[in-house]
């Protein structure tokens, strides 16, 4: 069971269930070459599955620490574009198409300005999304915002994976607006992931910035890479979830949130 | 296998050859046609690694080690209807029948990329002709969907591409594709219609 303190400013211990920074994964890194652009290139994040410090940092540090996030910015977009649509380019002339011939003609600026869309979660930081959406209000029943649609690519085979993102949490006081749980998940979603992870920092990030009784997240998801190639099954679906908190202690809230998302 | 004659010998190595020359050039054709794809696959890998560091990605964590390998071999197959032609595939399957009722095989799981995007679309094709003495056997339609769909592709030109095929094989009265398919290209980005299907559909001969 978790333990409550009476404070706000106090951490929140869940067991040692969340597991190194929301933001594992990939490093945003520039070239040495590259013209400055006035951002700092930030250290390696903690590999995924990491072990947390036991003494959590406060929700306050926890979001001048997002502030402080680097991110790919639009002048970056703008700069890597040339590069990507020479390599798709490559890529067109390696399949053993003609890039000259009319449908293709453009393709390699369409093909790059795509990825770049759909990897656009690492412009975008979890502060500008939440920052003036946390209310208090004290309300402790169970919040669901469910069938989320989610896009994301596989980072193994770079073909998308799209599904639905159901979220629940028990609110301790604060509660967020919901198109906001929507924004988070699209922030994680656009970008190469692994649906594990994927699940996991959705969950990680409800957690550290309101710090609910608990948080649980659930992904039903299709892969091209199964569908499209490889096995070729067309009706396969991956199911993940992370459940934090109550939601993990407690086997009645889970059943209430897995049956209310089920419906 | 025991030879009592060298002219048994020959003549079982004669019906080998003809056995794998049916097959066999195209097993040549097709060992060729791998290889030069294996040829292709180092530069395919390196503009890989090239976008995914140029989209700000760290191309040296563990997860992405080998994904420009992979990213290059899933393209690979994902076009390898370019080295399949109709004549490879359907070559015995045309069978004489007396039948002049419509045949249809429904709901053909289709998947395909957008040449504009490099984004998958996929969906179902459905297939109807009306033979004229001929038949062709079933999977096969199936597989000339397979052969066009697996190319960089706008739905118009494979509806089409797919019903001449199947015309020009069999000569029939009549032959109506129909594709009905869902374009990640729109749904994943630009409009971001979720909902959204695009059917065409080619009718020639009788059904026009």
């Amino acid at each position: 069971m978790r333990r409550r303190t009476a404070g706000t400013a106090d951490p929140v211990l869940f067991n040692g269930h969340l597991t190194g920074r929301f933001d594992s994964g990939p490093c945003v890194r520039r070239s040495a070459e590259a013209p400055a652009t006035g951002t700092v290139r930030r250290s390696d994040p903690q590999p995924p599955g990491a072990e947390v410090d036991p003494h959590r940092p406060a929700a306050s540090s926890v979001m001048e620490s997002w502030r402080e996030e680097r991110t790919r910015s639009v002048e970056d977009n703008e700069m890597s574009l040339p590069a990507i649509a020479a390599a798709y380019t490559t890529i067109l002339r390696g399949l053993g198409e003609d890039p000259q011939r009319q449908g293709l003609l453009k393709t390699p600026w369409r093909a790059a300005t795509a990825m770049q869309f759909f990897t656009k979660g690492y412009q975008e930081t979890i502060i500008d999304v939440l920052n003036d959406a946390i209310f208090d209000e004290d309300h402790d029943e169970m919040v669901i915002v469910k069938d989320i649609d989610m896009f994301s690519m596989c980072e193994h085979h770079l073909v998308p994976i799209f599904g639905r993102v159901h979220i629940g949490y028990l609110p301790n006081k604060r509660v967020l607006g919901l198109s906001k749980l929507a924004r988070i998940v699209e922030i994680y979603s656009r970008r190469l992931q692994v649906q594990e992870r994927l699940t996991k920092q959705i969950a990680v990030a409800i957690t550290e910035a309101l710090q609910p009784t608990g948080v649980g997240v659930v992904i039903e998801a299709t892969h091209m890479c199964m569908v499209m190639r490889g096995v070729q099954k067309m009706n396969s679906k991956t199911v993940t979830s992370t459940m934090l908190g109550v939601f993990r202690e407690d086997p009645k809230t889970r059943d209430e949130f897995l049956r209310l998302i089920r419906s | 296998m025991e030879y009592h004659h060298a002219s048994e010998m020959n003549g079982a190595v004669e019906d080998y050859l003809k056995m794998s020359k049916h097959n066999g050039w195209c097993r040549d054709e097709k060992e060729s046609k791998n290889a030069a794809d294996e040829d292709k696959l180092p530069h395919i890998e390196k503009a890989y690694t090239t976008i995914l560091s140029e989209l700000g990605e760290d191309v040296d964590r563990e997860g992405l080690l080998r994904t420009p390998l992979r990213a290059a071999k899933a393209m690979q197959f994902l076009t390898k209807g370019y080295k399949e032609t109709v004549q490879d595939i359907l070559n015995e399957a045309i069978f004489d029948e007396n039948h002049e009722e419509m045949v249809i095989v429904k709901d053909i799981d289709l998947f395909s990329l957008c040449e504009h995007h490099l984004v998958p679309f996929f969906g179902k094709a459905h297939i109807a002709y009306l033979p004229n003495k001929k038949v062709v056997g079933l999977s096969k339609l199936a597989r000339i969907v397979e052969i066009y769909s697996r190319r960089l592709q706008v739905q118009e030109r494979l509806t089409k591409q797919i019903a001449s095929a199947i015309s020009e094989a069999l000569e029939a009265s009549g032959v109506a594709v129909v594709i009905e398919a869902v374009h990640m290209c729109m749904v994943m980005r630009g409009v971001q219609k979720m909902n959204a299907s695009t059917v065409t559909s080619v009718m020639l001969g009788t059904f026009n």
